[in-house]
């Protein structure tokens, strides 16, 4: 059974969702870049899979946009990886499997390098942020939004850009997005645009070098309208150079969230890889 | 890659021998067929890959020993010896074809009175369990097809890897080298699997079958051509969206005989009709995953078959 917290971080309070013990839990973090990406993510973004995840197992779900920090100020990848750290820590959690949408996906394989013994394991869920992208042609899927920024409307709009099929935007995901918005921290985007292309640069770094060392899985959708297929198998491969535990799962008819989308066929696939690097 | 800079894997489960259970002989339309089961609950049955009348090599339902008991926990697993392979009979009046192949693995199903089962087909076992599957809808609930070459389109390279070994044939230094080269990590190929090979290779009944596929050269005259001609109605009834079952593809990403973006082809071919199709690639794997990993790849195996059953 999931529990809403408040929890100090970092001087700051902060919103959990958590089941009643939750020592060592699968720890969802949900994506988003602050302040840019026009739909509002959080806790609910992961809809019914987060609570068939919290019925079987130990569960903890919290999102990026919380980073504690002045509404504009120096958000980076820096601050939300401190974030992510914190809360943990706060949580008194030692270790953890972690399963990250999008941006959370590149903060997860960046705190698994440093903290193997507290990261168990990485489930890499449609993160192009983590996923190279080089001298690419820009993404048109957010081009022209409809105004206001995250109004209703707006945010109906976004998650339709980025899904396979509008079935599974409903009244309670519109909801929960639109009060998500009231309280997301904003980032500057020419301070937050550097922080990610240097943590990109980061990853990269240890990919090659040592590796990233805990198991990871990426899923992807097949039809994501943020990042090609080929951005996702060039994810894997680059962690998988070094890593030996590393797994690629393409799940069919699913955009960017497949979690809403293909909900069993996700379930599956984090089961299985869950079941094998970290039993909990 | 180098084997000196991979971060040991913990993780893949035990390589070492793991026991089969005790060997079942049961009569399919006339050709004594070996199999081993286990278990019960929703019924896996397993399809190996390679062929008949092979010098070099030889595939046995011992192929499936990592994978077999430990999912008879949960399932009902079966591996049988395809006809004219491991320690069932060899065709009757030559027939050494793929079609012959998938009629005896649609009688083993029906023989054994098996519900729907869960297939699971491995390179030519792959192609065989895909096309009894488009014949017999009604023998099948789910389909796993991994690192199958000859059911994927595109070009194959086992030709290329494993092209004249540089060891006597029939020897254990041969049947190491090939399986070394299909393998990612060498140390995969153990002592037990060998054995189990040159064990086959020793059969009375699988010499007359090499005398007829090599010898008398039914494998070039007969077998592979056949094949090429039912691969392209295969390929064709895939495409045409006939192929109504749960897929997973399953991927060893380093195979060099059947490279990685043919089994991404074939997910694209069958993901165009089916919702149900999945596709999963691991790392640091060649031809045979489901030796090289075969912890996740028993998970992975598992919650399919849990999310197809009826």
């Amino acid at each position: 059974m999931l529990m809403r917290r408040s929890i100090q971080v970092n001087g700051a309070a902060t919103a959990v969702l958590a089941t009643a013990d939750c020592v060592a839990p699968l720890v969802l973090l949900s994506g988003g870049m602050p302040g840019v990406t026009p739909y509002c993510s959080g806790p609910h973004i992961w809809g019914r899979s987060l609570d068939v995840l919290a019925h079987e197992r130990d569960v903890l779900a919290f999102d990026l946009g919380s980073a504690a920090g002045e509404p504009g100020a120096d958000l980076g990848i820096d601050v939300l990886l401190g974030h992510v750290r914190a809360t943990l820590a706060a949580l008194g959690i030692t270790r953890c499997h972690v399963i990250a949408h999008d941006l959370a996906g590149l903060i997860a394989l960046l705190l698994a390098a440093e903290s193997p013994t507290l990261i168990r394991g990485v489930s890499v869920v449609s993160s192009v942020a983590a996923a190279p992208s080089g001298d690419g042609i820009d993404n048109l899927c957010f081009a022209h939004p409809p105004l206001p920024q995250w109004s209703r409307a707006a945010q109906r709009w976004a998650l339709e850009q980025v899904s396979y099929s509008h079935q599974h935007i409903d009244g309670a995901l519109l909801d929960a997005c639109v009060a998500a918005a009231a309280t997301s921290s904003v980032a500057r985007d020419d301070f937050f645009m550097p922080s990610l292309y240097a943590a990109k640069a980061s990853l990269y770094e240890i990919c090659r070098g040592a590796g990233v060392p805990v198991p990871v899985q990426t899923i992807w959708g097949s039809h994501d309208p943020l990042g090609a297929l080929e951005q996702g198998l060039a994810l894997y491969q680059i962690i998988a150079a070094r890593q030996p535990a590393t797994q690629f799962h393409v799940l069919n008819r699913a955009g960017s969230l497949p979690f809403r989308e293909e909900p069993e066929a996700f379930l599956q696939v984090v089961r299985a890889f869950g079941e094998v690097v970290f039993p909990g | 890659m180098a084997m000196n800079h991979v971060i040991a894997d913990p993780r893949s489960g035990t390589q070492a021998s793991v026991p089969l259970p005790a060997a079942r002989r049961i009569d399919v339309d006339g050709i004594g067929t070996r199999y081993y089961e286990a278990g019960s609950g929703e019924t896996i049955v397993f399809i190996y890959g390679g062929s008949f009348g092979t010098s070099d090599s030889a595939s046995s339902a011992h192929t499936w020993n990592l994978n077999l008991l430990p999912l008879a926990g949960r399932f009902r697993v079966i591996a049988f010896d395809k006809i004219g392979q491991g320690h069932t009979d060899n065709p009757k009046h030559d027939d050494y074809t793929m079609a012959a192949v998938v009629r005896h693995g649609a009688g083993f199903l029906r023989a054994m009175r098996l519900p729907p089962v869960h297939l699971v087909g491995h390179s030519r076992g792959g192609y065989a369990a895909a096309r009894l599957t488009l014949e017999h809808h009604d023998l099948v609930r789910s389909l796993t097809l991994v690192n199958s070459g000859t059911l994927s389109p595109g070009v194959g390279t086992n030709e290329v890897v494993l092209a004249r070994p540089p060891f006597p044939k029939g020897s254990a230094e041969c049947v190491r080298w090939v399986y070394r080269n299909y393998s990612f990590n060498p140390a995969a190929v153990t002592d037990d699997w060998v054995a189990t090979v040159l064990e086959v290779l020793a059969l009375p009944k699988y010499r007359q079958s090499i005398e007829r596929v090599e010898g008398a050269r039914l494998g070039a005259t007969l077998f592979l051509p056949a094949l090429a001609r039912e691969k392209r109605e295969t390929l064709q009834w895939i495409n045409e969206g006939r192929l109504q079952r749960p897929v997973q593809v399953i991927w060893g990403s380093e195979d060099r005989t059947a490279t990685l973006s043919r089994g991404l082809e074939l997910f694209h071919m069958l993901a165009r009709h089916e919702r149900r199709v999945q596709f999963h690639a691991f790392a640091q794997a060649g031809h045979f995953p489901f030796r090289e990993h075969p912890a996740r790849f028993n998970a992975l195996l598992g919650q399919f078959v849990a999310a197809s059953a009826a």
